[in-house]
C-alpha cells in the first residue's frame, strides 16, 4: 500500500540513519538511502496489513489491524527503521548498484562463508560449490535487466542479519533445485532407487470416519500457529527440540514441555470432540489408540524404505509430497 | 516424548492450502501453496527480530508450509551447533576453578575437596615462605636417592634461587598435590601411557624417578620411556599401559611411600615425566607446552598439608633435547628446587587431556576419571594446552580453543586471506598463550602470533 505522502517522512528520519549505516562510504547517497528505507517501510506496511487480512484467529487480527491503522504513527516507523540492519543494509543495497568497494567489503566477508553454509546445507562439496557459486552470480546479478544488473541483494531489507538472510536464500535456493531434480527423476531411476517399492502413503482406515477427522482438525484449529508450527516441526518434519528451540527464540527443555502439553491437550481435545459427535467414551480411545499402533507400524516400514532409497537427507519427504500431487 | 495419534499427524500433514496472498511473492517460488514469506522474514523470524504481528504472521505460513520449515531449518546457523559451551565440569572442577559460573552447583560442593584447597593454599602459603629453593643437582638426586630427595628443605639451595626460578617459571608451573606430592608432567598426548610408565619405573628403581615420557605424534604414537639414572625402560606395550594405567593411582602411592619412608614428615616424591621426542619436531611439540599439572586430591588432611608445608617443591629443569641424549645415557640432569609460587586461584587444577576415538577428553584427578569436554563435528585428532588455553584440532580444519581449561570451547577457522584451512589438523604446537602454530596433514604450517585471530603460513 504505498502512500506518496509518506516518502517525505521517510527522508526525514534518514537523515541520523544514514549517518548511522556508512552508506556514504558505499557511494549511496543520501537521497538513495531514505529511497531504499522509504521502499521498506512501504513493504513493511503492506506486508502487515495483508497479514492482518490473512489472519484468522481474532487475536491476531486485531492486534495486526491495530498496527496497520496506527501505521501512520512515525514512531513506529522511526523504531522500525532504527531496528534494521542498517549498516549491512547499506552494504547490500550499494554491492546491489555495482559500487566496487562494497563489493569488495562483500567478498571479503562473505564469500568463505557462502561456503561454508552451502557445505552445511548440501552435505556435499560438489553440490555445495554449486549451489554457492550460483548464488553468488545471483547477487552479483549476472543478468542484466535493462542495462541494470538484476542482483538479488536488491531484495535485502535490513530485518535480519545479512548473513542470515544468504543462508535463508541459500536454502531456498537448495530446496527449489531439490524439488526441481526430485521432479525430473525418471521412472527407471524411481525404480532403481526403490522409491516405488516405497510403503504406500498409509491410507488412512479412518477415513470413512468423518467425526474424527473434524474433531481433529478442531483440535489443530483451536491451537496457536506457534504450537501448530512445533507439532509440525517436530512429528512431521522430524526437528529435534534443539533446532525447534533454536528457531523459535526457546529453552529446549520449553520445548519439550510444550509438545508433551500439546500431545496430552491434542488427545483430550479429539476424545472431547469425539464423545460430542456420539462415540462412547471406550470408542473414542479406541479409535486414538488404533491409530498410534497403525502409525508406529507405518512409521517403521516407511524409515526403513526410505533409508534404503535415500538420495537426499530428507527423502522422508516423497511420499508426503506424493500425496498431495496426487491429492490435487 | 508423548505420542500424537495418528490422526494428528494426518490431518496436520493435510492442512488445508491457504488462498495465495498478494505481494509476498518471491521470484522464485517453490509451490503456490501459500505465498511463501521472503528471505527477508523467514531470516528476521529466525532471528527474534519481527513484531509480533509478523511473526505470528510467519508461523502461521510455517505451520502449514514444510518447504519453508525447511528452509528455516537449513538456514540455521551452523557454528552454534559446535561451539556449545559445555557444562559437564565435574563437581572436582568446580571446586577448583574460581571462575565457576552462577548457574553451577555450590562451589566447593565436594566435602574433602575443601581440605584439598585449603591444603594448596597452605603450601603455597609455606612454599613463599621456605621454599625460596636453590638448585639441585640431579646427580646428587640420584646417587642419593629418595631420602636426600625427601629430606629437603635445604637452605643452602638457595643461592641460585631466582635464576632458577626464573628459568622454571618460564617452562613450568607448579602445584601442590596430595600428600604434598609433587607430580611434574609435561602434558602429553596420552597420559594413560604416562601413568603406565610412572607405575613401571617406580617398582623399578625403587626411588624417586625420573620417568621420561616419550610423547607421540598424534595418531603413529611411539614411545619411549627412560627411567633416569638406568637403562631405558622396556616400551610398555599397549595392553601393559592399560592395566598400569589403571593401576596407576595404586602404584604411585607405593612410590610416594617410599620416599615417605625415608623421612617421616615429609612425604614427598618428585615425579618428573619430560616429553622429549627422538625426532626434533616433537620436541618442540611437546616442550613448547611447559605446563605442569598437579593434584589436588581430596583425601589430603590438614595434616598432610603441614607436611606439605615442610616439603619443597622441586622440578626437573631440563633442556629438552639434552633430556633425550641424559634420559637415554643414564646420566645427570639438573634439578633444580623450585619455589615458583603460584596463588591458589590461579593454580592450574591437575588436568591431563588426552584423545580418544576423535574426543578430547580430561581428566582431573590424574587419569583416574576422563570426562568429555569438546563436542566436534569432526574428530579431533591433536591438542595443546598452555596452562588454562587449550587448543584442540582435527579433521577437515577444526580447531577448537577453550580459554578456561575446557569449560567453554569457541571454534577457530583459520583462514588466510580468505582461504580457510580445510585439511585435517595434525598437530598444534603452542608457544605461549598466544602464540599457536598447527601443521595439517597437507604438510602445512600455519602459524598465528594472537591466538588465532590471524594467521598466516610458514
Amino acid at each position: 500500500m504505498p502512500k506518496p505522502a509518506q516518502s517525505g517522512e521517510g527522508a526525514d528520519l534518514a537523515a541520523p540513519l544514514y549517518a548511522r549505516s556508512g552508506a556514504a562510504a558505499y557511494g549511496l547517497s543520501a537521497e538513495q538511502f531514505a529511497a531504499i528505507l522509504d521502499e521498506i517501510l512501504r513493504k513493511h506496511r503492506s506486508q502487515t496489513s495483508a497479514q492482518s487480512s490473512a489472519q484468522s484467529s481474532a487475536q491476531s487480527s486485531a492486534q495486526t489491524s491495530a498496527q496497520s491503522a496506527s501505521q501512520s504513527s512515525a514512531e513506529h516507523d522511526a523504531a522500525f527503521c532504527a531496528g534494521l540492519r542498517l549498516e549491512e543494509l547499506a552494504l547490500a543495497r550499494a554491492c546491489a548498484a555495482g559500487n566496487e568497494r562494497a563489493w569488495q567489503d562483500f567478498i571479503g566477508r562473505y564469500r568463505q562463508k557462502l561456503h561454508s553454509m552451502a557445505m552445511h546445507i548440501t552435505r556435499d562439496a560438489a553440490h555445495a560449490a554449486e549451489l554457492a557459486d550460483s548464488l553468488f552470480a545471483d547477487l552479483y546479478g549476472v543478468n542484466v535487466r535493462d542495462g541494470v544488473r538484476n542482483s538479488k541483494l536488491m531484495f535485502y531489507t535490513g530485518r535480519g542479519s545479512l548473513e542470515g538472510w544468504l543462508r535463508t536464500v541459500m536454502a531456498q535456493e537448495f530446496i527449489n533445485r531439490y524439488r526441481k531434480q526430485k521432479r525430473t527423476v525418471s521412472l527407471d531411476e524411481k525404480t532403481e532407487e526403490g522409491v516405488q517399492f516405497a510403503a504406500p502413503v498409509p491410507e488412512p482406515a479412518y477415513a470413512s470416519d468423518q467425526r474424527l477427522e473434524a474433531a481433529t482438525d478442531e483440535a489443530l484449529a483451536e491451537l496457536s500457529s506457534e504450537d501448530r508450527f512445533t507439532l509440525a516441526s517436530y512429528y512431521l518434519d522430524g526437528r529435534t527440540l534443539a533446532e525447534i528451540a533454536r528457531t523459535l527464540g526457546l529453552h529446549e527443555s520449553s520445548v519439550s514441555r510444550r509438545l508433551d502439553r500439546l500431545a496430552t491437550g491434542l488427545r483430550k481435545r479429539i476424545l472431547a470432540g469425539l464423545r460430542m459427535r456420539g462415540m462412547s467414551h471406550a470408542q473414542a480411545a479406541e479409535a486414538l489408540e488404533t491409530d498410534v499402533r497403525d502409525l508406529r507400524l507405518s512409521l517403521r516400514s516407511r524409515l526403513t524404505q526410505d533409508s534404503a532409497a535415500t538420495t537426499f537427507p530428507d527423502s522422508r519427504k516423497v511420499p508426503a509430497q506424493d500425496t498431495s500431487d496426487g491429492s490435487d | 516424548m508423548t505420542e500424537v495419534p495418528k490422526i494428528v499427524y494426518d490431518r496436520l500433514r493435510a492442512a488445508p492450502p491457504e488462498q495465495a496472498l498478494p505481494g509476498q511473492a518471491l521470484p522464485d517460488e517453490v509451490a503456490p501453496r501459500r505465498a511463501h514469506p521472503d528471505a527477508d522474514l523467514l531470516t528476521a523470524f529466525a532471528e527474534q527480530a519481527l513484531t509480533a504481528a509478523e511473526r505470528e504472521g510467519v508461523l502461521a505460513h510455517l505451520a502449514l508450509c514444510d518447504d519453508c520449515r525447511e528452509v528455516v531449518s537449513l538456514a540455521l546457523p551452523a557454528g552454534d551447533l559446535v561451539p556449545t559451551p559445555i557444562a559437564i565440569e565435574t563437581e572436582a572442577y568446580r571446586a577448583t576453578t574460581s571462575r565457576t559460573p552462577a548457574r553451577r552447583q555450590p562451589i566447593f560442593a565436594w566435602p574433602s575437596l575443601r581440605w584439598a584447597a585449603l591444603a594448596a593454599a597452605v603450601v603455597v602459603a609455606a612454599s613463599v615462605l621456605m621454599v625460596r629453593s636453590g638448585r639441585w643437582n640431579h646427580a646428587t638426586l640420584l646417587s642419593k636417592a629418595v631420602p636426600q630427595v625427601a629430606a629437603t628443605p635445604t637452605p643452602n639451595l638457595s643461592p641460585s634461587a631466582s635464576s632458577v626460578n626464573q628459568q622454571v617459571s618460564q617452562s613450568v608451573t607448579v602445584a601442590p598435590t596430595d600428600e604434598a606430592k609433587l607430580m611434574y608432567e609435561l602434558p602429553s598426548p596420552s597420559p594413560k601411557k604416562l601413568k603406565a610408565e610412572k607405575a613401571q619405573s617406580l617398582p623399578l628403581q625403587g626411588r624417586s624417578v625420573m620417568a621420561l615420557a616419550q610423547s607421540q605424534n598424534a595418531s603413529g604414537q611411539t614411545a619411549t620411556v627412560s627411567a633416569a639414572g638406568s637403562a631405558p625402560a622396556p616400551l610398555p606395550n599397549s595392553s601393559a599401559m592399560d592395566a598400569m594405567a589403571a593401576r596407576a593411582p595404586g602404584v604411585g602411592a607405593p612410590g610416594i611411600g617410599r620416599s615417605s619412608e625415608a623421612v617421616e614428615v615429609t612425604s614427598e616424591a618428585v615425579t618428573v615425566e619430560a616429553a622429549p621426542s627422538s625426532d626434533g619436531t616433537l620436541v618442540a611439540q611437546n616442550d613448547a607446552l611447559p605446563i605442569e599439572k598437579a593434584k589436588l586430591a581430596p583425601q589430603e588432611t590438614g595434616a598432610n598439608a603441614l607436611q606439605t608445608a615442610e616439603s619443597q617443591k622441586t622440578a626437573l629443569q631440563k633442556n629438552p633435547a639434552a633430556v633425550g641424549a641424559a634420559s637415554a645415557a643414564g646420566r645427570t640432569r639438573n634439578v633444580t628446587s623450585l619455589a615458583t609460587l603460584t596463588p591458589a586461584k590461579t593454580l592450574a587444577p591437575a588436568v591431563t587431556w588426552v584423545i580418544t576415538a576423535g574426543v578430547l577428553q580430561r581428566s582431573l584427578d590424574g587419569g583416574q576419571s576422563w570426562q568429555t569436554t569438546s563436542h566436534s563435528d569432526h574428530p579431533l585428532l591433536c591438542y595443546a594446552s598452555y596452562n588454562a588455553d587449550v587448543w584442540t584440532g582435527g579433521q577437515a580444519g577444526t580447531l577448537l580453543h577453550s580459554v578456561d581449561g575446557g569449560i567453554t570451547w569457541e571454534q577457530v577457522r583459520p583462514s588466510i586471506k580468505a582461504q580457510a584451512l580445510s585439511s585435517d589438523i595434525t598437530h598444534i604446537d603452542l608457544h605461549g598463550p598466544t602464540e599457536i602454530f598447527v601443521s595439517t596433514s597437507n604438510n602445512e604450517v600455519w602459524g598465528s602470533a594472537d591466538a588465532g585471530k590471524t594467521w598466516a603460513k610458514k
